[in-house]
Formats: structure tokens, C-alpha cells, sequence
């Protein structure tokens, strides 16, 4: 049940990519839907699938994105092994605490990508700070939303649906 | 027993699977300046999902493409009514130029032929015309207070109309040839031979006093003989369209009008000299 729902999320998030890349190029910049998901199933505690998670969404971004391939797949699964891991040890839950380990998570997976992108392609990336700051506070409140969302309509916190044993 | 381990080692797994992703970026990051951009990775990621993002712009270019159909389809509504309206002016405009036109066109034609007679003459308009009955009348907006009397001769750039039997301050009613009690004094063009005309009371008339032996013709045009005291000589009345031999010593002559009474807007009034009362009256 829950690779299903991880499929589905990563079908929309590939929806919702492939959406703005044809009407809004330039939102993706500023929006990155692949670390809602990676995220959302990360704050489970769950750190294989957290791993599995982020690994896949960034395959997946990768590979509709001009970046080099992996390299998003590395990030997000960075970004998803912090949260799972914090969230093995604490009891993070609701929307609060869902935007605050996103809001930390974008930080880190720009910062990440920062420091690949110069090793690798001894590229600087233009306008970092600001782009950074902006991605962070549109993805966080779309994520906010969704998992608010969530909560509303799975009639349970959604990260517990992501928590159950025999999952991953 | 390799399932169990994995999870209670979750930092090692992380170090592989990012040393893997590391030496995919390496080798993605070094095959782009070869030729080849995509790894055979990343090309069996993207045929996996590639359905998605045909599917997504399938139908957004199908909604983009119903949207903006919607709005031409509405752009071309307004631009449709607005070129209606457009063309409802025109049209509108239009008959009113050709109505001016035409009305020049007549108004030209009149003021030449009233050029052509020597007395004084005014314009007029016709404002009621009354053909149906017996009587033939014709009622105009120029009255006494314009100069106009009882006898004065109505004609049009075609001939003769009629002559006037009644005015008032701002109007005057004509008798017109075709009435009954009309009398014209006539004369054929071609022949010269003089004759009464008087109307039928339909929409002809008929030439009187001509005898049998006189030379007339259908066709023969008819002209005012200007020996009633009341017309002027010359002006066309019609032609004639049947002359037969009559009962006794005078010939059966029918005539058309030259002047189509259904047709009259403008008229041209002949202000005739009048002969004195003791002139028509003096019997010796």
C-alpha cells in the first residue's frame, strides 16, 4: 500500500513537473515537488525507505531534468536520510513540524547540489542565495498544504501511514 | 538475513548508495562533453516514465488548445457583432447617399428644365397625391405666402402635371391632367393640329376637337398649345397611344401621360401670367 501511494505521489510530482516545465518553465526554479515527496515519506523514521525514497524521486528528477543524472537522486537522498534519521530518534508530527523538516531539507538539498555542481562541474550557480530562498519558502508552503491536505483526507497523520511495520 | 542487516546498518548503506549515485554523476557529468548525454541509466528511467509526460502534454496541449479555441471563438463573436454593427451603419449610411444621389440626380434634372421657361418658377414637394378616385389631386408645400396662385402650372422635368385650383398660406392643392375635370389646350408636335385635352378620370386622357381627317399617329407627342390662358406653350403632356376614326367628325384619341403620377417628389411651379377678368369676361 505504501509503494503504491509512494508511486502515485511520484506520478503526480512528475505530473506536476512536466506541467510546468510545458506552461511554466520557470516555476521550477522556484518549486521542487520531488522533496515534498521524498520528505513526506522520510518523516516516517523509516531510513531504508527514506533511502529507497529519495533515490528514486531523484532518479526520476534527474532524468527529466537537464542535470546531470544522479545528482538530484544524491541530494534528495541526503536530505531523506537527515529527516528519517531525526525523525527515528524524535516524535516530529503535524503540519508545523512537517514544513520546518522540508523548510531544513530544501536548504540542505540546495546546499548539496551547490557543492556537487561545483566539484563536478566547476560550475557557480547565478543568483544561489536568492533562488535558494525563494524555492524554500514557495515548496514549503505547497508542502505545508498537501500534508494538511493529507491529514484531512487519509482520516490518520499521514506520516504514520509511512511508518507501519512491513513497509519497505 | 542480508534484510535484517541492512536496516541496523542504515549509515553504510547510505555511503554506498551515494558512492553509487557519485559515480553515476561521474560518469553522466563526463559523457557530456563526448557526445553521448544520456547513460544508459538514465535513458531505461526515462522510458519508464516517459508515458507520464506525453500524457500530461497531450492533454494540456489539448486544454491549451480548447482555451485559446474558446477564446478566438469568443474574440471572433465580438469581432462578429461589432462588424454587424459596423455593416448596419454602413448600409445605412449607404441608402442615405444613394437617396441624396438620387434626389441630386432629380433635383438637377429640374432645375435644367425649369432653366428652359422663360416665366418665373419655384420648387415645390409634393406632400400628398391622390390618384385612386375620379379626381386627380396633388397637394404641395407652397402656398400663397410662396408666390403661388390658382391657375399656376405644375409641371416636372417630364411635362405637365396639372395646374392649381386651391391654395392656402403654406400649401396648394393641384388638379391633375388625368382628372375628369381637367381641360388642357393641345396640340399634336408632329402636326401642329390643336385639340382639348381632358383626363378619363383613369390615368390617361383624351385629346378632343381633332377631326377625322387630321393626321395623328400613335406616338405623335403631345405638347400644351398655351391657348387656354393657363398653360404655357410647349410643355409635353404625353403621346398619343391610340387614335381611332370616331362616331362623328372628330377622332377618338387616347393619350399617355408623360408624367408618371405615382413617381412625383419634386415639382416645378409656373408662376403663368393670368389674363385680366374683363378680358376673359368682355363679350362684345
Amino acid at each position: 500500500m505504501r509503494w503504491l501511494r509512494f508511486a502515485i505521489g511520484l506520478l503526480i510530482a512528475l505530473t506536476l513537473h512536466s506541467l510546468l516545465d510545458s506552461f511554466y518553465p520557470n516555476a521550477l526554479a522556484f518549486f521542487d515537488p520531488y522533496i515534498i515527496l521524498a520528505i513526506y515519506y522520510s518523516m516516517g523514521g523509516n531510513v531504508l525507505g527514506a533511502i529507497i525514497a529519495g533515490v528514486t524521486a531523484g532518479l526520476v528528477q534527474d532524468a527529466f531534468s537537464g542535470a546531470i543524472f544522479g545528482l538530484h537522486a544524491f541530494s534528495l537522498t541526503v536530505c531523506a536520510y537527515i529527516v528519517a534519521y531525526i525523525n527515528s530518534r524524535l516524535v516530529l508530527r503535524g503540519t508545523l513540524a512537517f514544513g520546518a523538516c522540508l523548510a531544513g531539507a530544501i536548504l540542505v538539498n540546495e546546499l548539496v547540489i551547490y557543492i556537487l555542481v561545483n566539484i563536478l562541474l566547476k560550475q557557480r550557480i547565478e543568483m544561489f542565495e536568492q533562488g535558494m530562498l525563494v524555492k524554500t519558502i514557495f515548496t514549503t508552503l505547497f508542502g505545508m498544504l498537501v500534508y494538511q491536505l493529507l491529514t484531512l483526507f487519509l482520516r490518520e497523520e499521514p506520516v504514520d501511514a509511512t511508518k507501519r511495520s512491513g513497509g519497505w | 538475513m542480508a534484510a535484517e542487516v541492512i536496516p541496523r546498518r542504515p549509515t553504510l548503506l547510505l555511503i554506498v548508495v551515494l558512492s553509487v549515485l557519485f559515480i553515476l554523476m561521474s560518469l553522466s557529468s563526463r559523457t557530456r562533453y563526448i557526445g553521448e548525454t544520456r547513460t544508459l541509466a538514465e535513458r531505461s528511467v526515462m522510458t519508464v516514465f516517459s508515458p507520464v509526460p506525453k500524457v500530461v502534454n497531450l492533454i494540456g496541449g489539448t486544454a491549451s488548445d480548447m482555451y485559446h479555441g474558446y477564446l478566438d471563438m469568443r474574440r471572433a463573436v465580438n469581432e462578429n457583432l461589432q462588424l454587424n454593427r459596423k455593416v448596419a451603419t454602413l448600409t445605412a449610411e449607404n441608402l442615405k447617399l444613394r437617396q441624396t444621389e438620387s434626389d441630386l440626380r432629380r433635383i438637377r434634372g429640374l432645375l435644367g428644365y425649369s432653366e428652359q421657361i422663360s416665366m418665373q418658377t419655384s420648387l415645390g414637394h409634393a406632400v400628398m397625391l391622390d390618384t385612386s378616385g375620379r379626381f386627380k389631386s396633388l397637394i404641395i408645400d407652397r402656398g400663397s405666402d410662396d408666390g403661388v396662385t390658382v391657375n399656376d402650372a405644375i409641371v416636372n422635368a417630364n411635362g405637365l402635371i396639372g395646374r392649381v385650383i386651391l391654395t392656402t398660406k403654406d400649401m396648394a392643392k393641384i388638379q391633375l391632367v388625368t382628372d375628369a375635370n381637367c381641360s388642357v389646350g393641345s396640340l399634336i408636335e408632329r402636326t401642329r393640329r390643336q385639340g382639348v385635352l381632358r383626363g378619363d378620370g383613369t390615368n390617361a386622357a383624351a385629346l378632343h376637337d381633332i377631326p377625322t381627317l387630321a393626321d395623328v399617329k400613335p406616338g405623335d407627342r403631345v405638347l400644351t398649345a398655351g391657348i387656354d390662358g393657363i398653360y404655357p406653350k410647349g410643355i409635353p403632356i404625353g403621346a398619343v397611344v391610340k387614335a381611332d376614326q370616331g362616331p362623328n367628325l372628330f377622332k377618338n384619341i387616347t393619350v399617355r401621360p408623360s408624367v408618371d403620377f405615382g413617381t412625383i417628389e419634386e415639382v416645378i411651379i409656373i408662376h403663368t401670367r393670368k389674363i385680366p377678368d374683363p378680358v376673359v369676361r368682355y363679350a362684345p
